[in-house]
């Protein structure tokens, strides 16, 4: 049991895993996704890269609505930008995955710039329709300038390769999709401690406050919008070599009500939450689809009703979640965690 | 814990619970089926899956491969494509089959590479799109009757077939998304080949309900026909009844998608000369025996199902195409795998399918057949406007 956790040194004070216990889980979540592709079959790695794909995009949303406090819904349009830019440097330039990744990342993190400028004169529901609007162009875009973007076809891409080494299979891609998020997981981490970080959670709590004690409201709000921008750029590139075809469907309004879920059923501005959030709002889904399977057995005439009603549980149970728990999945955990570290000796 | 290991234990108890099940065994044959259960093509998925479940039954019925069982395996993939790919991939962890059936046009795309790679399955869809019928992109995947070009090509024949002294007039009606885009180009390329003059391209949503500046663009051209392409029903009854106002004497025409009863159902007296193309028989026609026995069979396993949509048929149609492939592999002594049953798909010529279609011929993993019925709005059917049309 934990009772202190003593600091010696600035160094220590500042790490990010700060406990013993903290760090030996760590060690051993690493090991754990290092050997899941070995132990996994396709459709969990599956489900695994679209996890990462989509944690890695809602984690950059959330450092905008959860840290910044500044909606958007035009979260999906940054991925296909993301993707488009790294779809077509690969396909039509052959630029290798290393550097078109970060290529479409700074190229939607350009757009997220450009998306972003509105956001020092609106906030709110009006914002969101801002950016809504981002959106329809983005996607209009998509699927009508085709001699660039191929049109509603989309475009095809060839699988990543590192050395002769091709990223042709969902293990493969599982590393390098669970290498970028890592990394990223860690930015986001570190971003919240940093100057920059501070001032995002300013604006959000009272932007007047915030300017008054010297945060520039206007390049603050921006950076949020390009980080996050980026972080969805990324996303796209990396779906672009897992599933090796982009097309403007593949980045709908949904997408980003999806993301926009994510977050909020994980926890506005808890990193944590946000990966919980996506294993949430991808594998419960599943889990229904399996368990209707099961019921499908026993009750062969169900069909008609039990398919639709998957949507209808998980509507609910995301309900429920938000009603018992506005904080999300996050603050669900850390009371978990409260309770256990005193167990059995609370009263 | 934290939230790696979280991830890690939650992905390896659902792993635990998606554990893979028994191998089948030699003399059983397994399709697996990506069906649209629910979401916005449940419309069709729900009849597609039931038509396919039904042929195979009746196939297994029949002994129509001796010797051979066939297990149907299906799952929901909610018209959603990471869905789809994911139950694609659990199907054939799970089961192992031989045959795969898709939701969609973008799951065919997406499972292309690795369909092509690794599983190699025979493999058809609910799309019709022309770019899925490519053996040299997409060498196990086949459209399940004609793409949307050739059923333009019927139309266009059709139109071309029963001119009168003038060059006939067409428009083309589409929806900006893939499904609406798919065949113009070629459309266009096809009527200038057959003195055919396209007078007016007309773009819009889906669903789109406010029509009046389109029919207005229609009376300035006046095109003899208006075909159109990336709709189900909306915005097509609405365009057809507004042309009635404004007194047009264009005709309309739909593809296979546009051209179910309920078309009917929903123009009312409006539906009398609408046209379309259909490469499936109706369900309540006389005549075919392969409709025949389709009906035969539903009166004994559906007693309740008076009518099955067009959807249904095309399921059917399909499971006739894989229940046929697997009948030539196996007559031809070889094992049944992905790759003998996709090599058995260029032999399929002039193949009797009872009347459910003409004579099928598979060029190019398509059957490049249809035929125009025109609407009887008194009896509420379609009723063949043509005789099966072959696509060159």
């Amino acid at each position: 049991m934990l009772i202190g956790n003593y600091q010696e040194s600035y160094a220590s004070d500042e790490a990010i895993f700060r406990t013993p216990a903290t760090r030996v889980w760590m060690g051993l979540a690493l090991l754990a996704a290092v050997l899941f592709p070995f132990v996994a079959g396709d459709y969990l790695l599956y489900l695994a890269n679209l996890m990462g794909v989509l944690a890695l995009s809602a984690l950059g949303l959330n450092i905008l609505i959860g840290f910044t406090g500044q909606i958007s819904l035009g979260h999906a349009a940054f991925m296909g930008v993301g993707a488009y830019a790294t779809a077509i440097l690969a396909s039509r330039l052959g630029v290798p995955f290393w550097l078109s990744i970060p290529a479409g990342g700074a190229l939607a993190c350009g757009a997220g710039m450009v998306v972003g400028v509105p956001s020092l004169r609106i906030k709110g529901l009006y914002l969101a329709i801002a950016t809504l609007a981002a959106q329809v162009i983005f996607e209009w875009i998509f699927t009508n300038w085709t001699s660039v973007t191929g049109g509603i076809r989309g475009l095809n891409v060839a699988p990543a390769s590192l050395a002769g080494w091709r990223i042709d299979t969902d293990a493969r891609a599982y590393f390098l999709i669970m290498t970028v998020a890592v990394a990223h997981y860690l930015f986001a981490t570190n971003l919240r401690r940093t100057r920059w970080g501070r001032a995002f959670v300013a604006v959000r709590d009272r932007d007047v406050a915030a300017e008054i004690v010297g945060v520039n409201l206007f390049r603050t709000k921006i950076l949020a919008f390009m980080v996050s921008s980026y972080f969805a750029g990324i996303a796209g590139g990396l779906w672009v070599y897992f599933t090796k075809v982009v097309t403007p469907e593949n980045f709908p309004l949904s997408l980003s009500i999806q993301c926009l879920a994510i977050v909020i059923v994980g926890g506005l501005g808890s990193i944590k939450g946000t990966i919980y959030g996506t294993v949430f709002m991808t594998l419960v889904p599943e889990l229904l689809k399996a368990t209707t399977g099961l019921a499908r057995q026993v009750w062969p005439t169900a069909q008609s009703y039990l398919f639709p009603l998957q949507d209808v549980v998980f509507g609910l149970l995301i309900v429920v979640f938000l009603i018992f728990e506005p904080h999300g999945l996050a603050e669900v955990w850390n009371r978990m965690k409260r309770f256990f570290s005193l167990w059995p000796f609370e009263k | 814990m934290n939230p790696k290991f979280r991830l890690g234990a939650l992905l390896l108890a659902v792993s635990t619970l998606l554990a893979p099940t028994a191998r089948a065994a030699d003399d059983v044959v397994t399709v697996g089926a990506c069906q649209p259960i629910t979401g916005r093509f449940a419309f069709a998925g729900v009849a597609i899956n039931a038509g396919l479940q039904d042929y195979l039954t009746y196939a297994n019925e029949k002994g129509l491969v001796p010797g051979k069982k066939f297990n149907y395996v299906y799952e929901d993939s909610g018209y959603d494509t990471e869905r789809a790919v994911a139950c694609f991939k659990k199907i054939m962890a799970q089961h192992s089959p031989v045959i795969m059936y898709g939701e969609s046009t973008g799951l065919g795309k997406a499972i292309a590479p690795e369909l092509t790679s690794r599983y190699k399955v025979l493999y058809a869809s609910a799309s019709f799109s022309s770019e899925l019928a490519d053996p040299k992109t997409h060498p196990y995947s086949f459209i399940s009757g004609p793409t949307y070009s050739d059923m333009f090509s019927v139309l266009l024949e059709y139109i071309a077939r029963n001119k009168g002294a003038a060059r006939p007039r067409v428009a083309f009606f589409y929806s900006d998304t893939e499904f609406g885009k798919d065949p113009i180009a070629y459309a266009r390329k096809r009527a200038a080949e057959l003195g055919i003059d396209v007078v007016g391209e007309i773009v819009t949503k889906v669903g789109a309900v406010d029509v009046t500046s389109e029919v207005l663009q229609l009376k300035k051209t006046q095109p003899d026909f208006v075909i159109f392409q990336g709709y189900v029903l909306a915005p097509i009854t609405e365009v057809v009844r507004a042309a009635k106002d404004f007194g047009l004497k264009t005709r309309f025409m739909g593809t296979f998608w546009s051209m179910d009863t309920t078309m009917i159902d929903k123009l009312g007296q409006d539906a009398d000369g609408y046209m379309g193309v259909n490469p499936y028989a109706y369900y309540y026609e006389e005549g075919a025996p392969g409709i025949a026995a389709m009906r035969a069979f539903n009166q004994k396993a559906h007693p309740e199902v008076k009518y099955r949509p067009n959807s249904y048929i095309q399921g059917w149609f399909t499971g006739m195409v894989y229940v046929e492939a697997v009948k030539r592999v196996v007559a031809a002594g070889k094992p049944i795998t992905g790759e003998n049953l996709a090599a058995t798909l260029d032999g399929i010529k002039d193949w009797d399918t009872g009347g459910l279609s003409g004579k099928v011929t598979f060029t190019n993993h398509k059957a490049g057949i249809g035929r125009v019925y025109k609407a009887n709005a008194q009896k509420g059917i379609f009723e063949p406007a043509s005789d099966w049309i072959y696509v060159k």
